[in-house]
């Protein structure tokens, strides 16, 4: 398929588009109800971590940090941090979960979390997150596996009724309540894990700044065992579901690389079909699958004549770049933040893992860009079309709703970027 | 020999106001109890801002990955403008294990060959503070082999605070910087303008009139800045401190080292603008330079006066309420003075002894300094009867419950309101926030609980 390029004599990143893996741990632990993430590190990392989060959702979010000091750093072995924090933690609020996640600093000096949480005497998980290694969504599939493992009860029976959904990092809030709905007008009971559709999706009530509010909760994490049916979706969610299944001999699972676009969105509904024996669909789904074939026909003529650039996480290059080739969009280039087996999978003629400075660089090859709120800059300074997509984007408001997923996503999703496409060609004529 | 400031010096900064009291090292922080950044983020504040410069983060991927364009440091360097850029040696496992400082060095010449700035900044990070990765060994090399400066500078986020991190960031400018160049002319009105980093423009909503006034601002540390200035800075004739405390150590060494005297101030509001640009006049010490300031102050003071006349009737009798940290806790609350606001109460929560002083003199006696906002805010709004609520985006909600105005007082990140026309900025956007609808209608009660 595409011409991958996986390494880089580059000894730097320019303008990175790369996130950590700690910043991705975080984010899946506000998917959990009442939950308090606890970044293990400096305390910039969580101040960054904050901040970026807050731009992007416009909503408070709940982190602490264990503030690791220089002299703390040589002396302690996380025992103290981590101890003490939960302690301070708990004299303000009483979380239904710490989040325990680690930065750079303390796996450089190889802290024993394991050995620290069975220390703490609260309800913890904890998982390894050094952000030297990985990025954004291997922090978040880490995090759901190790919410897997040191949570859900084994089990010996099953629930056919009961469907766990595993969402990649990339997916918005509105897009896992779409997947959910979708699968729970076949008469399932879903539950996703980690699940923003319920805390990060930009709902106004009282919140309770200090914890994440809304997500699934920690009884309902416990209790996953015994779901009948397991979908994952993203490369990156594949482990998560491995260890999901060790929990239970009687659990199946089912992977989607992505759901965008007619095909994924297909595929989908003909496993739930089957699984259940139902001999149809809700008359909204199906005047959304009209809509979407509509939408690929409508935008095929400007989509066809662009070349798009497009620049995210590998699991969100996978479904983008293939929604947007359906309808004939001429994906040139593909930029990866970090490695994955995704990427041989992606529908673009060239896949790079790089920065943006390599976007720069290959400016000749494309019009338009889809993409998080840096490519901007590269988007004004090149004179080519911009559909912000992915993190950060604080640009935009609204970013917890934007929904390409599905059949009614889908068609959201080429409107939008033939429309952009359309507008990039009257600035520029 | 390391060009590694001492810590324990300067957290025991004797220009600072606590330190002349009871002797205290600056509170390390709380685990689970802290907000705030760490000492990289204050160095990349203090310094990002030149743009002729690039800046090159040694450490793993969160420390510029999640940072970097996220502060509005205007310029108008005319060449590639590399505070929108972000560098970043993005340390991996490997480089933790044999040491990244070949990458370092790579990164570096990459950088020259690609941009040539006109300095290179190297900050170390927690990790590569750690696994002992010696940048300034590197950054001399650098600068011999590339014949531009190349400051190490030495504030991983596990030394401190944000606001230390500054401090590290001053302190890499004096020792690599500033006095390394001579200016071409000297003037007698030569300033240094120190801690105004030029965030969505702020700078220039106050530099024309500098100019106006002959006054020249030979460098800034460093909003809009240029390294070729900073270097300069030593021949100033008075150091300007504009609205930051971390940078007090720079300028008291820069006075035992070179002499210059310093003043500290805010642009912010009109009093504050005035009384800025009048101390400066002062300290230069030029009797007519003094005369053109006040004729130039009063000028300015009328113009924005009879432009304010638009927005009197819609502050007058507003109460507000104001929730947010540091010199923002008595600037802002002035800049709602001079609009026409009483200023009901301001929290000082996160604010230094110097600046709850400052908020008390502008608040006077029946203003409540908040120290537990969070649970005082909602009490007082109901007390005092306020009509507006200015505050970071968590405390919207108090806003609606009380049916009040809100405005975030962060959008000062993206639209400027210092000097006198920022004021305007401000006064505009207050209005917009009182004759909004939207913080009574979506408390409005949904047709199934009535």
């Amino acid at each position: 398929m595409a011409e991958v390029t996986r390494k880089r004599d580059k000894p730097l990143q320019v303008n990175p588009v790369k996130l950590s893996q700690p910043m991705g741990a975080t984010l899946a632990f506000l998917g959990v109800d009442r939950c308090m993430p606890l970044m293990h590190g400096a305390q910039g990392c969580t101040s960054f971590t904050k901040v970026f989060f807050t731009r992007h959702f416009c909503e408070p979010i709940a982190i602490q940090t264990t503030a690791v000091t220089d002299a703390l750093a040589v002396l302690d072995g996380g025992d103290y941090s981590i101890v003490e924090s939960v302690k301070n933690i708990c004299k303000k609020v009483s979380p239904s979960l710490i989040g325990l996640h680690t930065t750079g600093l303390p796996e450089t000096k190889g802290d024993d979390l394991r050995g620290v949480a069975s220390k703490v005497g609260y309800p913890l998980v904890y998982v390894n997150t050094p952000d030297y290694e990985g990025g954004f969504e291997s922090g978040w599939a880490l995090t759901c596996k190790a919410l897997i493992e040191q949570l859900v009860a084994p089990a010996a029976t099953v629930n056919d009724n009961k469907l766990v959904l595993l969402p990649h990092v990339s997916l918005t809030p509105i897009e896992v309540e779409n997947i959910k709905e979708l699968i729970e007008s076949f008469g399932f009971n879903v539950l996703a894990l980690p699940d923003l559709s319920t805390s990060l999706d930009g709902h106004l009530g009282e919140k309770q700044a200090a914890l994440s509010s809304g997500g699934i909760s920690v009884e309902e994490i416990k209790s996953l065992g015994d779901a009948g049916l397991v979908i994952s979706v993203g490369e990156s969610m594949r482990e998560s579901a491995r260890v999901l299944l060790q929990k239970n001999a009687g659990m199946r699972h089912h992977h989607f690389s992505h759901l965008q676009g007619l095909e994924a969105s297909d595929s989908l509904v003909e496993l739930l079909l089957d699984e259940t024996g139902f001999n149809g669909v809700t008359p909204k789904v199906e005047r959304w699958r009209q809509r979407l074939q509509d939408a690929m026909l409508d935008s095929h003529f400007s989509l066809g004549q662009t070349r798009i650039l497009v620049v995210g996480e590998p699991d969100q290059l996978a479904g983008t770049c293939k929604i947007l080739h359906d309808a004939g969009g001429r994906v040139t280039l593909a930029i990866s933040s970090v490695d994955s087996p995704q990427l041989e999978k992606i529908r673009a003629k060239r896949v790079l893992v790089g920065d943006l400075e390599d976007a720069e660089a290959a400016a000749d090859e494309y019009d338009l860009i889809v993409g998080n709120c840096h490519c901007q800059a590269l988007a004004h300074r090149l004179r080519k079309g911009l559909v912000l997509r992915g993190f950060p984007n604080w640009e935009e408001v609204g970013n917890p709703l934007k929904n390409d997923l599905l059949y009614e996503g889908g068609a959201y999703f080429l409107y939008e970027t033939a429309n952009a496409a359309e507008e990039m060609r009257r600035k520029t004529v | 020999m390391s060009s590694k400031p001492k810590i324990k010096d300067l957290l025991d900064e004797s220009a600072c106001e606590h330190n002349k009291k009871k002797k205290q090292a600056c509170n390390a922080p709380k685990p689970g109890a802290t907000t705030g950044g760490c000492a990289f983020e204050g160095a990349q504040i203090s310094l990002f801002p030149y743009a002729d410069a690039a800046h090159l983060v040694h450490g793993p991927i969160t420390c510029l990955g999640s940072s970097w364009e996220t502060r509005a440091t205007k310029t108008t360097w005319p060449g590639r403008d590399l505070t929108r850029m972000g560098f970043t040696t993005d340390v991996s496992l490997n480089d933790v294990i044999f040491s990244g400082e070949e990458k370092l060095v790579k990164a570096i010449d990459d950088i020259m060959a690609r941009y040539s700035p006109e300095a290179v900044f190297v900050y170390s990070t927690c990790v590569t503070a750690m696994i002992g990765d010696d940048i300034d060994l590197i950054c001399r090399q650098a600068a011999a082999k590339h014949g531009v400066p190349m400051v190490p500078v030495h504030a991983p986020g596990f030394v401190g605070s944000k606001n230390l991190g500054s401090r590290l960031g001053g302190e890499a400018a004096l020792r690599h910087l500033i006095g390394t160049l001579e200016p071409e002319t000297t003037t007698p009105f030569d300033i240094n303008l120190i801690g105004e980093y030029n965030v969505t423009g702020d700078m220039w909503q106050y530099k024309h009139l500098l100019d106006k006034l002959g006054i020249r601002v030979l460098a800034t540390l460093s909003g809009d800045g240029r390294i070729k200035d900073i270097r300069c800075a030593h021949r100033a004739k008075l150091n300007v401190i504009v609205c930051a405390k971390s940078l007090v150590s720079l300028t008291r060494k820069m006075h035992e080292q070179y002499g210059i005297p310093s003043v500290s101030l805010s642009f912010y509001g009109k009093r504050d603008t005035s009384k800025g640009l009048l101390a400066i006049a002062a300290a230069l010490g030029d009797p007519g330079l003094v005369a053109r300031t006040e004729k130039l102050v009063a000028h300015e003071e009328a113009r924005l006066e009879e432009r304010l006349k638009l927005y009197r009737d819609v502050f007058v009798d507003k109460k507000a309420v104001l929730n947010t940290g540091g010199n923002k806790t008595w600037s802002i609350a002035a800049a709602l003075q001079d609009l026409g606001f009483e200023v009901v109460a301001t929290a000082v929560k996160k604010a230094t002894e110097d600046d709850r002083a400052r908020a008390r003199e502008y608040l006077g006696e029946k203003g409540v300094l908040m120290m537990n906002p969070g649970v005082e805010q909602a009490r007082l709004i109901d007390e005092k009867g306020a009509h507006l609520l200015l505050a970071g985006g968590r405390s919207l909600y108090t806003a609606i419950k009380k049916g009040i105005a809100f405005a975030d007082v962060n959008q000062e990140k993206k639209k400027s309101y210092g000097g006198y026309d920022g004021l305007l900025n401000l006064a505009e956007d207050l209005k917009n926030a009182l004759e909004n609808p939207v913080f009574k209608l979506v408390a409005r009660r949904a047709p199934w609980q009535k």
